[in-house]
């Protein structure tokens, strides 16, 4: 069965205690992204974007309230079940790339297809047309250090596809990029979105990308502030 | 997707295998101070076990009896706990190299468990290359420190199965020392948070 809305949130809160304090570093969130969509998260630091990033992504776990993605609470979900969904249907793209360093660009982008369980050679094979489709061919037995920032972002966004997953997940993506290399990391991910009909949730300030987006949901002290069209 | 459709991510031992190995071989600084550590305790075990069993044999074919003395195993003893010691320490500042790395794999859907594995036999490598090295040292230093004595041929008068043995069981001691130093590192490790490995900056 698939669902229409890939992720919905409902009256999502997130409370910490920090020194005796009670943080809510999301308090109260209602959201639905369609399937395709390319939506950005925007906010001040301390709006809650990356705690919403976190537990979309199901890298942590709500106070209250529900994440469905592809119609499954996933606040339900054992730690197995959340390996898999990170595995399976959530690509996601980092600030700082965290490219494993001891890999090639060709392993890294093949690693998340190990845990897949797909063979190796298959994995592999996937893992060079990936690369090839991000402009990468020439670079697939080159280690991080010895690509460009630009390139290093290339290689993380191949292997957040690694698994055809439904979501990607970018928390600013283009933070550590210069202007231009930006721009084409955008390029691309955008590409990615209509071609290939991703979902793309970005966590971003970088208004180019906001101004790529269909939907920019404006974040503000663990609220949606309001919804703007792009 | 259902709850029912969701099925299991995958980590072999040989998967493990083969990203430790790229680990040892790219960070090989470190993994050289383990193995080191490992065989310098180790070849002072070899040392001792090796030179009790040549001074056996030796009086086994008519030479005098001479031995090993008893508190030199409690000094053994002392040695091997300093390098479980210091592969602890090794690996737990190891652990904090890679808190990303980590972080990053769990993000890629690797379970605690994978973790753990991956940091165990990454040890495994290093306590059989200790073991073995340890050994190879061991020997030297008992066949230098008995030879005089006993004689240097000793060494092949020794029964072939008595020397498997003793090889067998340094060997698998390095082994086993390298692994349980590394269970609290690689049980630190597993239980690291995707999120807060992610949030960590160098």
């Amino acid at each position: 069965m698939s669902y229409d809305n890939v992720i919905e949130l409902k009256e999502l809160h997130r409370h910490y205690t920090m020194g005796g304090d009670e943080v809510k570093a999301l308090d109260g969130v209602d959201l639905e992204i369609k399937r395709g969509e390319y939506v950005s998260i925007v906010g001040p630091s301390g709006s809650g974007k990356t705690t919403l990033f976190n537990l979309i992504g199901g890298l942590d776990k709500p106070s209250r309230g529900s994440v469905f993605i592809d119609g499954v609470d996933i606040a339900q979900l054992d730690a197995y079940e959340l390996a898999w969904l990170r595995c399976r249907k959530i690509g996601y793209i980092f600030q700082s790339f965290n490219l494993i360093q001891v890999l090639t660009a060709l392993e890294n982008v093949a690693l998340p297809t190990v845990f897949a369980g797909v063979a190796r050679d298959e994995g592999l094979k996937k893992a060079e047309y990936l690369l090839e489709s991000v402009g990468l061919r020439t670079r697939t037995h080159h280690r991080p250090t010895e690509l460009s920032a630009g390139q290093q972002q290339r290689v993380a966004i191949a292997r957040a596809l690694a698994n055809d997953p439904a979501i990607i997940l970018a928390d600013e993506p283009t933070g550590n990029l210069d202007l231009n290399t930006g721009m084409e990391i955008i390029d691309l991910l955008h590409g990615l979105n209509k071609t290939r009909g991703l979902t793309l949730v970005a966590a971003t300030h970088d208004l180019k990308m906001i101004k790529a987006s269909d939907r920019i949901v404006w974040m503000r002290d663990g609220q949606v502030e309001r919804i703007e069209r792009g | 997707m259902t709850r029912e459709s969701i099925g299991q991510v995958h980590f072999s031992l040989g998967d493990a295998a083969r990203l430790s190995y790229d680990h040892i071989k790219r960070r090989w600084g470190r993994a050289a101070i383990n193995v080191a550590s490992i065989a310098l305790g180790l070849s002072f075990y070899a040392t001792l076990v090796l030179s009790d069993t040549f001074y056996g044999t030796y009086e086994g074919v008519g030479g005098v009896q001479l031995s090993v003395e008893s508190y030199q195993y409690w000094l053994v003893g002392v040695a091997l706990v300093v390098s479980v010691v210091g592969i602890t320490n090794a690996m737990l500042i190891a652990v904090y190299e890679r808190y990303k790395e980590i972080g990053t794999m769990k993000c890629l859907g690797a379970l605690d468990r994978h973790i753990i594995m991956l940091f165990l036999v990454e040890s495994g490598f290093q306590g059989l290359a200790g073991g073995l090295l340890g050994f190879m040292l061991g020997m030297l230093a008992a066949v230098m420190t008995t030879g005089f004595s006993t004689g240097f041929d000793i060494v092949f008068k020794v029964p072939a199965v008595r020397m498997l043995t003793l090889f067998g069981g340094s060997v698998l001691l390095a082994l086993t020392l390298s692994m349980v130093a590394t269970m609290y590192p690689a049980w630190r490790a597993s239980k690291l948070r995707p999120v807060e490995a992610l949030r960590y900056e160098l």
